[in-house]
């Protein structure tokens, strides 16, 4: 994206949307706006504050870089969608990983404490909403992590809040049957 | 005008239909609590539902370091073009601190909102005359159970009971 120019013998850092689109300062006024909402629902998906911060960053760079630097007709819905995607691909990732070293520690320990732990609840609920279908995952991210009532979630999405209630209890009625599996199977 | 007005009716009675409607059919309503206590499968059902609204409320429970929204800032701030990495505008979000809303910072107030709206609700009700009023129908209940113990035991269980 950046080049470099020779003006008068002096060398410039130029980068190709700044050219395109002018100032871009909306994608500051975004990150004014809609940066503290982000960060919680980040926090609440990750709970790893480097991680937290890779997604936004993601997030926002995305943002700026949009159809070659152009304001999307609906900021909001952006960058709770792009965000929410970034950092459930980074927690698939560490679920993965997770479960390869669970594996490796398996072999050496037998750990069969089967009571209300709560870091284990959490981190099975998290990968539980992870494999969730995307409509249904997008409205317990919107409207259970990051706070938003059920309008905001709707027009993020593009459907009426019927639809997203609907979804909601569709997803905590998975949610549920899946998250007692995987605790009978630990 | 109309059209408001009836928009805002309509508005009222739909809440007032969720709310009779959860009363009814809710999980707090008395069937469906008795259905439960009677039906092993809807038990494990709720148990499994109740579970997920414990996981998601210890998630939230989670607080995160305060400066996290200024970290972030910054890291997003640092990959931006030039002229936006040093506005002011990214000078500020550098150093962001997360704001509580409106209704957290109002919630310190709540008690002492309270407090206040009782005693004005209090002087409100000497005002109309309420405590006087109640004391007169104290006054004329305890005359007609005086009463009717002096026709049917006597004077003097009466005196006892209901001394003047």
């Amino acid at each position: 994206m950046a080049g470099q120019v020779n003006i008068a013998g002096l060398s410039w850092d130029i980068t190709i949307p700044e050219v395109l689109s002018g100032t871009q300062r909306w994608v500051l006024s975004a990150m004014q706006k809609h940066g503290p909402e982000l960060v919680t629902m980040l926090w609440r998906i990750l709970a790893n504050e480097q991680d937290v911060c890779d997604a936004y960053q993601d997030t926002f760079l995305k943002l700026a870089h949009y159809e070659s630097g152009q304001k999307p007709q609906y900021v909001r819905a952006y960058v709770f969608r792009t965000a929410a995607n970034t950092a459930l691909s980074m927690l698939r990732h560490k679920i993965i990983e997770r479960k390869r070293v669970q594996t490796l520690q398996m072999q050496s320990t037998t750990d069969t404490a089967n009571d209300l732990n709560s870091g284990l609840l959490q981190q099975n609920l998290r990968s539980c909403i992870a494999r969730l279908p995307k409509n249904l995952r997008e409205v317990v991210t919107f409207h259970d992590l990051a706070e938003l009532p059920y309008r905001q979630v709707a027009r993020i999405l593009d459907i009426t809040p019927a639809t997203a209630r609907v979804y909601r209890c569709k997803a905590v009625r998975l949610l549920a049957v899946w998250m007692n599996k995987s605790e009978n199977e630990i | 005008m109309k059209t408001q007005q009836k928009n805002r009716r309509c508005k009222d009675i739909k809440r007032w239909l969720y709310t009779a409607l959860s009363k009814q059919i809710g999980p707090d309503a008395g069937w469906v609590q008795q259905h439960i206590a009677s039906c092993p499968k809807c038990r494990s059902r709720l148990l499994w539902a109740s579970r997920v609204g414990v996981a998601l409320q210890l998630i939230k429970s989670q607080p995160h370091s305060l400066d996290l929204l200024a970290q972030a800032n910054q890291k997003a701030v640092s990959v931006l073009k030039h002229s936006l990495r040093y506005s002011d505008k990214a000078q500020k979000l550098k150093a962001a601190m997360p704001q509580p809303t409106i209704f957290e910072r109002l919630r310190k107030y709540r008690s002492a909102a309270a407090n206040l709206a009782a005693c004005v609700t209090i002087l409100l009700l000497m005002k109309a005359g309420m405590f006087s009023s109640t004391r007169k129908f104290q006054n004329d209940g305890n005359n007609a159970l005086r009463h009717y113990y002096t026709n049917y035991v006597g004077d003097e269980i009466a005196d006892e009971i209901f001394p003047s």
